[in-house]
């Protein structure tokens, strides 16, 4: 189905793109210009994680052949900030329990850098660490408790959110697919956090950042799944009372149906 | 295929292994005659569950199997009203307490070992008694020796207590303090643990307020309705930690389950559902325990900064 919808996409953006280049004869500075496949997400009871494309497309481009490619493109989607608390486990007693912890206020609930070859070779420390590409380039706040020397927690943060892959990075995942035509999908796991996301894509040739290019998508519960969402933390004894109620009643029915007799 | 996603807890589960949960938990309560919430919250945490929700939701299923075993009793005259509630008053209190204890320990950071903790003790002790005496008990009838009784009417430190009630059902003219202590600790025991609480309300009526058997098993019954209920009413309020979902999962399974659970119960001899009880209470507390002192594959882990921590 993805499948089907890139194509239909990619048609008129391609025609888009051709005439453009025979339209610039004089070498202008590129524009990038950016697009997702789909920009509002669901979240409701089959959801399982989705996989998203993002567009990308080079105005005025100077190429004119994919082979060529003097162009390096960088893709970061990044999910909305919360707070997150990193624990150490220690030994107490003979019982492995949480001791030591951190706490990060602002941790990107998914992040994913994407690049069309691996993105530190594509441009240099400094340039990457000021665009806040990468994992050790994101910055997740003034962090509180921990012993501050040690950057286990942080390290550890990074490993478990990749774990549970909502940090991804992974080089080549960006392909070009015209002269100014490129692309990069991403997966959205099962647990991504509901909210704004924002997407980044980045052009580079040489080293330099030409231009860059930003979009949004929004990640949401809908249908059953908002509607329990929204009763169980705004309305909450409302939810708790209707829980009991589906039980009795659950409990009722059983007796009627299999214990009348008793 | 046939996966769902829970709201609360935030993943995604297949349908027919939770529905497969619900009915083995209820034909384990139908056979046994006991909640099953004792090994439904652990199953719950073993699937992936996290333990705050597994005792909650777990607390939620407890509700509806209580309520038709309940109404069962109550056909046949088995609960005392009164004794009922003056133990839901006491485990009202003790409730309370056990959701705030396990709010802040969540927040802390020792839920999930607080709570396999108390599990590992409790299933523990629980399991080596009934293992022992239903051991003893297969040993006697095997070697032919009937069953001793206790003396009925033996007074103990119990009945000097002040506060005295008549419970007219019970045919028992007790203090009012030893139920409602009792209440409290099992209040606070569904809190901490999603269960009902059976397991520890029958043998204290039976052995230390002498209730006639008869009369214990429906008005515990009676009881775990009322803690159970306002057990996931408070985690809903206090915790947000209730997954209606997943509950409804579980209703569906363990009211079919129940249902062939009791028919098979009935083929198998009391002392033998004992042991086979007591061999899976020891099973899960083993299997609990090795998760608190086998060192962990992670020594970090993450959770999202809750409010007033």
């Amino acid at each position: 189905m993805m499948r089907c919808a890139l194509h239909l996409f990619l048609a008129p953006l391609l025609l888009l793109a051709s005439v453009q280049a025979v339209a610039a004869e004089a070498p202008k500075p590129e524009q990038v210009q950016s697009d997702i496949s789909t920009r509002e997400i669901s979240i409701q009871s089959n959801f399982t994680g989705i996989d998203i494309v993002l567009f990308g497309s080079i105005d005025f481009s100077g190429t004119l052949s994919p082979e060529e490619g003097p162009y390096d493109a960088i893709m970061t989607v990044r999910g909305p900030n919360r707070p997150i608390v990193v624990r150490k486990k220690v030994r107490i007693a003979g019982v492995w329990t949480n001791g030591p912890s951190k706490t990060f206020p602002s941790v990107p609930g998914f992040y994913a850098v994407l690049a069309s070859r691996p993105f530190r070779a594509i441009a240099p420390k400094d340039t990457l660490r000021k665009l806040g590409i990468g994992f050790s380039n994101l910055d997740f706040g003034k962090s509180a408790g921990g012993d501050g020397a040690d950057d286990g927690f942080r390290a550890s943060l990074i490993r478990l959110q990749q774990e549970h892959r909502l940090f991804q990075e992974s080089d080549d995942a960006v392909s070009f697919i015209g002269r100014s035509l490129f692309k990069g999908s991403i997966d959205l796991p099962v647990n991504v956090p509901i909210g704004r996301y924002t997407t980044q894509v980045f052009l580079f040739r040489d080293a330099k950042l030409l231009n860059q290019s930003q979009s949004s998508l929004q990640v949401d519960k809908v249908g059953l799944e908002r509607a329990v969402y929204t009763l169980a933390f705004r309305h909450s004894l409302a939810y708790g009372l209707l829980a009991v109620l589906m039980a009795v009643t659950a409990g009722l029915l059983a007796y009627a149906f299999f214990h009348r007799r008793d | 295929m046939f996966q769902v996603y829970l709201p609360i807890a935030e993943i995604s589960v297949n349908l027919l292994v939770m529905l497969g949960l619900g009915a083995a938990i209820g034909f384990l309560s139908g056979m046994f005659g006991v909640g099953g919430g004792f090994l439904l919250t652990p199953l719950l945490m073993f699937s992936g569950i996290p333990p705050a929700i597994a005792v909650a939701t777990g607390a939620n299923q407890i509700v509806a199997s209580s309520v038709s075993g309940a109404l069962v009793q109550w056909r046949r005259g088995n609960i005392d009203f009164r004794m009922g509630w003056v133990l839901i008053v006491g485990g009202i209190a003790g409730a309370v307490g056990g959701v705030l204890l396990v709010g802040l320990l969540n927040r802390l950071g020792h839920a999930d070992v607080f709570i396999s903790l108390v599990y590992v003790i409790f299933l523990g002790i629980i399991g080596s008694l009934m293992l022992v005496e239903s051991l003893r008990a297969v040993w006697r009838t095997r070697s032919g020796m009937a069953a001793t009784g206790r003396k009925p009417g033996e007074h103990t430190w119990i009945h000097r207590l002040p506060l005295k009630m008549r419970f007219q059902r019970s045919r028992l003219y007790i203090s009012a303090i030893p139920p409602l202590i009792l209440g409290t600790v099992v209040g606070l025991l569904a809190a901490v643990l999603g269960v009902g609480g059976g397991f520890i309300v029958v043998p204290a009526m039976i052995y230390l307020l002498r209730v006639p058997t008869h009369v214990v098993v429906g008005t515990s019954l009676f009881q775990i309705i009322f803690i159970t209920a306002v057990v996931t009413v408070l985690y809903a309020v206090l915790n947000h930690s209730l997954d209606i979902l997943l509950a409804l999962l579980l209703v569906i399974g363990g009211v079919v389950g129940g249902q062939f659970g009791a028919k098979a119960g009935q083929r198998l001899k009391g002392e033998q559902l004992r042991l086979l009880l007591a061999v899976m209470v020891l099973a899960v507390s083993i299997r609990l325990l090795i998760g608190l002192v086998v060192a962990p594959d992670d020594l970090y882990s993450l959770a999202p900064l809750t409010a007033g921590s």
